[in-house]
């Protein structure tokens, strides 16, 4: 009996003695139990959209309408662990005419932990505003910080190649992208001459042989990467057109920016704090008014210094430690900015800007968004006053 | 006898908890080298921590069970790749959303 027993425990333990000791591990992953294994290659469309109800108004007019019906689609396509592609395509419902735009459409390589390169027209690294937060879901408010957008100094996107990456510090972090682009281009006022001076961003080929130079060093001091302080800039020795007098007129921009994003629980909730500050200099160049004058055209060269800047700060507030259910779901935000275009230009302004709004959260990339916003120019498109607008906003990504 | 038999039983208990023990214990993990980096892991943050940190910083921050896991595989390259975050956050990160889901 004795020694049946011992022969039972000796087969025993010798059986998982030497199952663990061949045990290779090879049937022990997760993956025999998938019924097939996930491809490498993946496709995923995603994209956002938003629509609302604008009204504004002036000293002399009230216009209201229902507006944005804007639809952008993304299309991600992960060739392999380090290989993806991504564009964004832009339908937008402007004077009666649909618009379509080409967003962005690049191409990204991982060459190793702390370098990726992009090629293609990516959005630019130029602040945060325009790369990190300006789509419909994220912006928290229905409306763009002054010196953004359509006659903004802030550039978005440009055609080009780009390196970025990433440094643990051990808490802190530090993060660079440096980049080459066909750059911007002067409008010279030969067919605007009420925007002689202005930079345009959008040059798909290129308008003389001297690329921009751009970069964004971002730093994350603390651990708990709620706080982040960046510095861009974004330079040209040549704006101007090819053989044209305006060929070596140069362009410096920089920004710098900031966020802190923390949920406090003594003030029980999310705290978000964003802004960005925008400096163009361009050099001086001369260009044409044409008046009218007794029936006869009249040319007169004028000239002036090429400075503009432009500002914002937002603060939010979600509740997110809240009772209730309703009260955790809303956000408070404020907004100011500023934008200041240099005198002496046909496009001379000088605005700022408050907008005020209460968000409804539906869930993490679908919003409402009401806002109250004032805006206090002089000079600038218009002709300056002060503009009110209500807004009532949905936003949603999918 | 009834002690041979006590001594059967607490064997047989003994070796199906060490059996259980040893194969429960028994992480890949173990058989690489412990070097001094992951030492240091191990007082370090969790990938559900640093979601809650770094997922909030430019919009809110999806749950884990918004996509599944090959869906993360793609986000994550892409919020690697446009919101420069480091190999280790995105890494860590990508592990929580995919065993959260
Ligand atoms: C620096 C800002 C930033 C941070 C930090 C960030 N995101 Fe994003 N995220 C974006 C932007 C911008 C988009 C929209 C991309 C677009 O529409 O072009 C986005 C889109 C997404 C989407 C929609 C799908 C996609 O890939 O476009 C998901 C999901 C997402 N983010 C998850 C995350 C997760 C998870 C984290 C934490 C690791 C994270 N994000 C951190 C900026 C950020």
């Amino acid at each position: 009996m004795k020694k049946l027993i011992i022969l039972i425990l000796i087969f025993g333990v010798g059986h998982t003695v030497y199952g663990q000791t061949y045990n290779n591990f090879d049937t022990d992953s997760t993956t025999t139990t998938e019924p097939f294994n996930p491809s490498k290659t993946q496709f995923m469309i995603r994209g956002y959209g938003h629509t609302g109800l604008n009204t504004m108004s002036n000293d002399d007019e009230t216009e209201s309408s229902y507006v944005g019906s804007a639809f952008a689609p993304i299309f991600l396509f992960k060739h392999s662990d380090k290989l993806l592609f991504e564009a964004e395509l832009e339908f937008v419902l402007e004077g009666n005419e649909l618009e379509v735009g080409l967003e962005y459409a690049d191409v990204m390589y991982v060459l190793n932990k702390n370098m990726t390169v992009r090629a293609g027209k990516f959005l630019l690294p130029f602040g945060t505003f325009m790369e990190r937060l300006h789509p419909a879901w994220i912006n928290r408010l229905p409306t763009t910080p002054l010196g953004y957008g359509h006659d903004g100094i802030a550039p978005s996107s440009g055609i080009g190649v780009e390196l970025r990456g990433a440094f643990d510090l051990g808490g802190p972090s530090l993060n660079y992208a440096v980049y080459s682009t066909n750059g911007p281009r002067l409008k010279d006022g030969s067919e605007e001459p009420e925007e002689a001076g202005m930079l345009m961003f959008q040059n798909f080929e290129d308008n003389n042989n001297s690329k921009a130079f751009g970069g964004r060093i971002g730093l994350l001091p603390f651990a708990d990467s709620s706080t982040e302080i960046g510095f861009s800039t974004y330079s040209t020795s040549k704006v101007g057109n090819r053989d044209s007098e305006y060929e070596n007129v140069g362009a410096f921009l920089y920004a710098l920016d900031f966020s802190f994003v923390k949920q406090i629980p003594a003030l029980g909730g999310f705290v978000d704090i964003k802004g960005q500050y925008n400096n163009s200099d361009i050099d001086d160049a001369t260009f044409i008014e044409i008046h009218e004058e007794d029936g006869e055209e009249e040319e007169e060269e004028y000239t002036f210094g090429n400075n503009s800047n432009s500002f914002y700060a937002q603060l939010s507030y979600r509740p997110t430690m809240a009772e209730s259910d309703f009260m955790k779901k809303l956000e408070f935000v404020g907004r100011y900015s500023n934008f200041n275009a240099p005198e002496g230009a046909e496009w001379e302004e000088q605005s700022e800007q408050y907008a005020f709004g209460l968000n409804y959260w539906l869930t993490w990339r679908s919003v409402i968004k009401i806002a109250y916003q004032t805006t206090d120019s002089v000079g600038g498109h218009d002709g300056g006053g002060i503009t009110n607008g209500f807004y009532i906003h949905w936003a949603i990504g999918f | 006898m009834k002690t041979i038999y006590k001594i059967f039983i607490a064997g047989i208990v003994l070796l199906f908890s060490g059996a259980l023990i040893v194969s429960c214990s028994s992480t890949k993990d173990k058989y690489t080298a412990v070097t001094d980096v992951e030492e240091e892991f191990k007082i370090e943050k969790s990938g559900a921590q640093m979601w809650g940190e770094a997922c909030n910083r430019c919009h809110l921050a999806p749950s884990p069970a918004d996509y599944n896991d090959t869906d993360w595989e793609t986000i994550s390259l892409h919020m690697r790749i446009r919101a420069n975050l480091t190999e280790k956050e995105i890494t860590k990160i990508e592990a929580f959303l995919k065993s959260a889901n």
